[in-house]
């Protein structure tokens, strides 16, 4: 019993003084940052949190009328001393847990990041989900207080804007942690989102105010990296064919001429071309490299399912040589837009931003040792091939089209 | 040791009963002239029938030849010749009746008091089955009992238990199914008792449990006559205890807690939901508020963030830490409870109402505590009457778990988690395990009638815990 009883007396001093979860903060002592922008502004460092304000929840409960968010600001020489400023000029500690989107200026991403974010991933707080953006010509501070959406929260309009990706792979969804794991490998460069202020026309109920400018965000298009510095964007159907090599989409449009544009309806207006579009369901990417005698080249082959979203002309989907039409056409948009793309980002960029390095390093392991300093050269120009195969398997509500009779 | 004088055994009667009010004494004569003595506790005894079986033909008939079951009809009917024998059965309600010159003394029962009606017991309120709930007179309960089993080995055997209060206690069992050991063992510690009132069977089941310092306890009880005869069925003993509904059986499995007579007269899916439900229940009345405060304090991280920012929104402005918040909660949640047993019932309305202001909107409006706390509360406090029989145990495992959640977060919880895991397991109840068919594991156990209810049909044998030898229970239909 006495053994016992010292057994269970050392079990408990043990229990506290070995470990424990530490530093318990009080939800009423801590401003939870959603976004957080990163600047350089003259020769330091610029970092704004977005702090949520919890009471705009308790409206229903006499929270008055309190903004949704507020912004603060800390400047220092390095990331973590700019953290501490914000200690300065707000009153409750920062909780960064549940920051889950971080905003680069364009001067800061210019600067080079690895030289500058040690901080970022050695915060054990930070999450290193978080989505990276980059602020297309501006300043992160500034895209960060605009919402159009319906979210509350400006931090998570934005982050809504990326996870939209599902229907339109116009843009890239890219995690601080796919950004470092991709930066670290050789043979693909990084790329990230990009957030981009537009002007918005403003369009009120009563039509007054038709005309004027407002702003508002869009996330189309992607960043290219040169190991850690910003070089470049693409353009939004860019991104979408980068989307598709690298086996990356899952609802997405595909639009093209309509194979058998022959309208026996003379009502229509369209005279000159008329489009279709497909729906994908599911899209597998598979690429390949090869060493051939000429030089590298670089081949993918896209699978698409998808099903018809519109067909304008003479297509009856239940003929079946009218419905291989279709595919055939489908196929050879997807081909020619991904083969510009291609090409373009070799004849513009010159850096493998598609992962093709990867895949030569994995077959020919001894022969990318001897070329990796200048793969983007040999990329630049490599021959690229493609083959795509499109399975429609769903029509729609309708057979015919309804400007045909 | 009776004398053949009826004067100087009424004297020592008296005596002997210290004159007690409630004791009579009656000295009569028959016609035949012979000097009858009857002693009897007053209340204990059917008046109309103890004249017109008793006395009537006392009187009238008994003469010198004529022996007294000749006189007196009645089954009833024993001698006994020791004054300290006639003692005791007058207190269990007797009628002792002396003759004149004879060494023997005859006891007739006919006892008659009055007693509470069989009615549906209020905590174990079922909405299909028998509603029918063991009273406080023992005799009745093993009425009941053998209604459920008419089984001419259902097996009843009396003890006497306290020095003062001369209880009466009855083990049932049936011969054949019962586990040996268990009944040995029962036995056992039941002829060590040795204490001056037994007043309800709690103090039997204190008196012979495993582990008498543990939480949980390893007897249980039930006030009905279909769970008890269940339990009977599948090998275990009960102890009835006059005086007392509850009926006690031994041994007890953890499991128990979560199962409910009503499980078996209810399609299987149903009761095998109750069976998961109670579960969760078990888990979120013991765990819930402890992981809610260790979540809040220091693994914000955890919480997806629309509830995070709901739940600082709710914060804003409550004045007490979330540990002393959340536990105040809970005491304020247990004086309500208690407090709405306790009093009178009509009383019982004001209690529901302020209780309501206490754990509600208002305690939410004056700014005192957050409504997401008392939802938590409230939840666990809801989920602990889903396992009524575990509820000792759960109201202080909830507190344990609460301050070491805020003390250390959820490694804190995880500790309390492993510390009540370390001692259920290690619980014994006559040499059963507690926890089985959890650990020990036993999967037929396990998928049969403890997380999931299987069909009648699918339940072949008994719990191999319990009973080892005769574990057939039916020949699957299917089968014949």
């Amino acid at each position: 019993m006495k053994r016992k009883l010292i057994c269970l007396a050392l079990s408990f001093v043990l229990i506290f003084s070995l470990t424990a979860c530490w530093n318990a903060r009080e939800l009423n002592t801590v401003g939870i940052s959603l976004a957080m922008g990163l600047d350089i502004e003259g020769d330091k460092i610029l970092v704004t949190f977005e702090i949520v304000n919890p009471s705009y929840t308790q409206k229903n409960h006499g929270g008055g009328d309190v903004g949704p968010v507020k912004y603060v600001q800390g400047i220092g020489n390095t990331i973590f001393e700019a953290f501490r400023d914000v200690s300065l000029k707000f009153d409750r500690r920062i909780l960064i847990s549940h920051n889950k989107l971080i905003i680069l200026g364009e001067d800061f991403a210019r600067r080079g990041l690895i030289n500058q974010t040690d901080q970022l991933f050695r915060n054990r707080e930070l999450r290193e989900t978080a989505y990276m953006l980059i602020a297309k010509g501006a300043k992160a501070y500034e895209v960060m207080g605009i919402n159009n959406g319906l979210e509350d929260l400006p931090g998570n309009y934005i982050l809504n804007l990326i996870r939209n990706k599902r229907d339109n792979p116009k843009t890239v969804d890219v995690r601080i942690m796919n950004y470092l794991r991709d930066y670290y490998l050789e043979g693909i460069h990084t790329v990230a989102g990009v957030v981009e202020m537009i002007d918005r026309t403003q369009i009120d109920e009563t039509g007054k105010d038709m005309g004027t400018k407002d702003k508002e965000l869009t996330v189309i298009g992607a960043a290219v990296f040169k190991d850690d510095i910003l070089v470049a964007y693409i353009s939004g159907n860019d991104t979408k064919a980068l989307n598709y090599i690298k086996n990356d989409v899952k609802k997405g449009l595909i639009t093209f001429p309509t194979p058998k544009d022959i309208v026996r309806n003379r009502k229509s207006n369209l005279e000159d071309k008329h489009l279709s579009s497909v729906l994908t369901i599911k899209v597998k990417t598979k690429n390949d490299v090869e060493i051939k005698d000429e030089g590298i080249s670089l081949k993918s082959k896209v699978k698409i399912r998808g099903t018809i979203g519109e067909v304008i002309g003479d297509i009856d989907v239940y003929n079946e040589e009218e419905f291989k039409l279709l595919e055939e056409a489908c196929s050879n948009t997807v081909k020619e837009a991904i083969k510009h793309t291609v090409e373009k980002v070799q004849r513009e960029i010159g850096l493998d931003i598609f992962g093709f390095g990867l895949i030569f390093q994995r077959k020919y392991p001894d022969e990318f040792k001897k070329i990796k300093d200048n793969w983007d050269e040999i990329f630049s120009h490599a021959d690229y091939q493609i083959e795509v195969e499109t399975n429609l398997i769903r029509t729609g509500l309708i057979d015919t089209p309804i400007n045909v009779d | 040791m009776i004398s053949k004088n009826i004067t100087s055994n009424k004297e020592k009667l008296i005596k002997a009963f210290n004159n007690s009010s409630d004791f009579v004494a009656y000295e009569f004569k028959t016609r035949a002239d012979i000097k009858i003595l009857i002693c009897f506790i007053e209340g204990f005894v059917n008046k109309d029938l103890f004249d017109r079986d008793i006395l009537k033909p006392l009187i009238l008939e008994l003469d010198g030849q004529k022996e007294i079951k000749e006189v007196i009809f009645t089954p009833k009917i024993e001698e006994v010749d020791s004054i300290e024998q006639v003692k005791n059965e007058i207190i269990f309600g007797k009628i002792a009746i002396f003759i004149e010159g004879n060494t023997n003394c005859f006891v007739v029962e006919l006892i008659k008091w009055d007693k509470r009606s069989i009615e549906e017991p209020n905590s174990e309120a079922v909405v299909r089955g028998p509603k029918e709930g063991f009273i406080e007179d023992i005799e009745v309960n093993k009425v009941l009992l053998r209604r459920k089993l008419r089984n001419n080995k259902l097996v009843f055997e009396d003890y006497r238990f306290g020095k003062q209060t001369n209880t009466k206690v009855s083990i049932a069992y049936i011969k054949g199914i019962v586990n040996e050991d268990v009944l040995q063992e029962l036995k056992r510690r039941l002829e060590k008792i040795d204490i001056d009132a037994i007043l309800e069977s709690g103090y039997i089941e204190e008196l012979i449990e495993d582990s008498p310092l543990s939480l949980i306890g390893t007897v249980s009880n039930a006030e009905k006559p279909d769970i008890i005869a269940d339990k009977i069925l599948e090998g275990r003993v009960a102890i009835l205890v006059d005086g007392t509904p509850h009926v006690l059986t031994i041994p007890r499995i953890f499991v128990e807690g979560i199962m409910a007579s009503e499980d078996y007269y209810l399609r299987p899916y149903y009761s095998t939901f109750l069976r998961l439900l109670r579960i969760i229940g078990l888990f979120a009345a013991v765990y819930l508020p402890g992981i809610f405060v260790a979540l809040q304090l220091y693994h914000q991280e955890m919480i997806p963030t629309v509830l995070l920012i709901n739940m600082a929104g709710a914060r804003e402005g409550v004045p007490l830490p979330v540990t002393l918040e959340v536990l105040f909660m809970t005491i304020a949640l247990e004086l309500t409870k208690e407090s709405g047993l306790r009093l009178p019932k009509n009383v019982g309305a004001t209690v529901s109402i302020v209780g309501a202001l206490i754990l509600g909107q208002a305690a939410v409006e004056a700014g005192v505590v957050n409504a997401i706390t008392i939802i938590v509360v409230s939840t666990s406090a809801i989920a602990e009457f889903v396992v009524p029989g575990l509820i000792q145990g759960i109201v202080v495992y909830r507190f344990v778990i609460l301050l070491l959640g805020g003390l250390m977060g959820l490694y804190g919880v995880a500790c309390g988690f492993i510390f009540i895991t370390m001692e259920l397991v290690s619980l014994d109840s006559f040499g059963v395990p507690f926890a089985w068919p959890i650990a020990p594991r036993e999967w037929g156990g396990l998928k049969k009638d403890t997380l999931v209810r299987l069909p009648l049909w699918k339940n072949i044998f008994r719990p191999k815990a319990i009973e080892k030898r005769n574990i057939r229970r039916q020949i699957s239909p299917w089968r014949k």
